[in-house]
């Protein structure tokens, strides 16, 4: 919890770095319906994949200074001589990016998805897939960023944009069938399934890319 | 009754580009013990410490660090958050709770300065604020990489006494500068 809470003190402070993406979130959610009919069928056409793209793009934006400021200051350094675990330090600071920048977004997916669709059921079934991809997409946006930590963030957001398509698929899928009808559940289950690796896996890589950059 | 010791650093050696910045350094540090490394500027006095702390890896020889120990490191880079106030700083650095937080504050001269930017001070404010990371330490090895740089001739004093008082509790000190180290040291100089 101290952790967490050293965490939000900073995340707080960097008004930029959390309020950024929820705003580039909420202008393409606004500019999406400005190219289209405003009919309501016309609207839904294009609506989720521009949703998906958006949750993508807005958590690209949310990791792009999440360890080099620490790195140039020395932060960095002090947490690495310490004794205490890096990796539960690094996993600690995606959930903090989470809940700052990656719930507000999916309580917003779900507010545009009402607002599109008039649809209650297929609005709240957004919210999961929304929450559960923000943090897949964080994750993987992280392990980026650790990559290319003093050579620009959008090399890092390249190198692991390939990674982020099957969840684009995953999502694309989900969204069919909770319009069809079927049991979407099962994608639900499977992306946690990805997550549930990811949460490991991602620290335990990222802890180990940092210490090399400052070797 | 034997000390323990904090370091020992047997023929260790870095090269960086095919270069050789030193070779074959040997020392020991104990409990109550102090190392000066002294040397002019690119003789490998930073990579040195580095090594010891264990961020970079010497590319010959062993370096054993009791790993019981806590260390605590100021370097040239000073761990504090440019559009954080002093006051958050302390937090972060998990200083606030300290029994002589305030009275380091008052002896550094940052008492009035608690709701500044750490964007908006000196060089030398910034320093006095990370000395706060050494003063409240509780660490049996303290690394100084070159420590006085920027602060005024009252701070040095301050610092020098500190670390006294640091060896007299049996703690270690490792303390880089390319001048004459103040404290009663063993010497390593790298050329």
């Amino acid at each position: 919890m101290k952790i967490l809470k050293l965490e939000y003190l900073k995340l707080k402070k960097k008004t930029r770095s959390w309020l950024g993406p929820i705003l580039v979130f909420w202008l393409i959610m606004i500019a999406y319906p400005l190219t289209v009919e405003f009919l309501q069928d016309k609207l839904e056409i294009g609506f989720f994949s521009v949703l998906w793209i958006a949750i993508l793009i807005s958590m690209m934006l949310a990791t792009e200074d999440i360890f080099i400021e620490d790195y140039n200051d020395g932060t960095l350094e002090q947490i690495v001589i310490k004794n205490s675990s890096f990796q539960f330090l690094i996993s600690m600071r995606i959930v903090m990016y989470w809940l700052m920048i990656g719930i507000p977004v999916s309580v917003l997916s779900f507010i545009f998805t009402l607002g599109t669709s008039e649809d209650l059921v297929l609005s709240l079934s957004i919210i999961p897939l929304s929450m559960i991809s923000s943090y897949i997409f964080l994750n993987l946006f992280v392990l980026g960023n650790a990559l290319s930590l003093n050579k620009g963030s959008l090399l890092g957001a390249l190198l692991t944009m390939p990674l982020a398509l099957p969840v684009l698929i995953v999502l694309g899928k989900s969204l069919i069938s909770i319009q069809l009808g079927i049991n979407f559940l099962e994608f639900i289950l499977l992306l946690l399934g990805c997550l549930s690796i990811i949460i490991i896996v991602v620290p335990i890589i990222v802890s180990y890319i940092i210490k090399a950059h400052l070797e | 009754m034997s000390k323990d010791f904090i370091v020992n650093a047997e023929n260790i050696s870095y090269r960086v580009n095919g270069n050789k910045l030193f070779h074959n350094l040997s020392f020991t540090i104990e409990e109550g013990e102090a190392l000066h490394v002294q040397g002019s500027n690119g003789s490998g006095k930073s990579t040195l410490i580095r090594i010891i702390l264990g961020i970079t890896k010497q590319t010959k020889g062993n370096i054993l660090v009791n790993t019981n120990k806590e260390i605590c490191y100021l370097g040239h880079k000073n761990a504090l958050k440019n559009y954080l106030n002093l006051e958050d700083n302390i937090e972060l650095m998990e200083l606030n709770k300290q029994s002589d937080l305030k009275k380091y504050i008052e002896i550094l001269g940052l008492k009035k300065l608690l709701d500044v930017n750490v964007a908006n001070l000196s060089y030398g404010q910034q320093k006095k604020l990370a000395l706060l990371r050494l003063f409240l330490n509780e660490s049996d090895l303290i690394v100084l990489d070159e420590p006085l740089v920027g602060l005024d001739r009252e701070t040095q004093e301050i610092l020098n006494n500190f670390l006294v008082d640091q060896l007299n509790k049996n703690k270690a000190v490792i303390y880089t500068s390319h001048i004459s180290c103040p404290i009663d040291s063993k010497e390593l100089l790298l050329k």
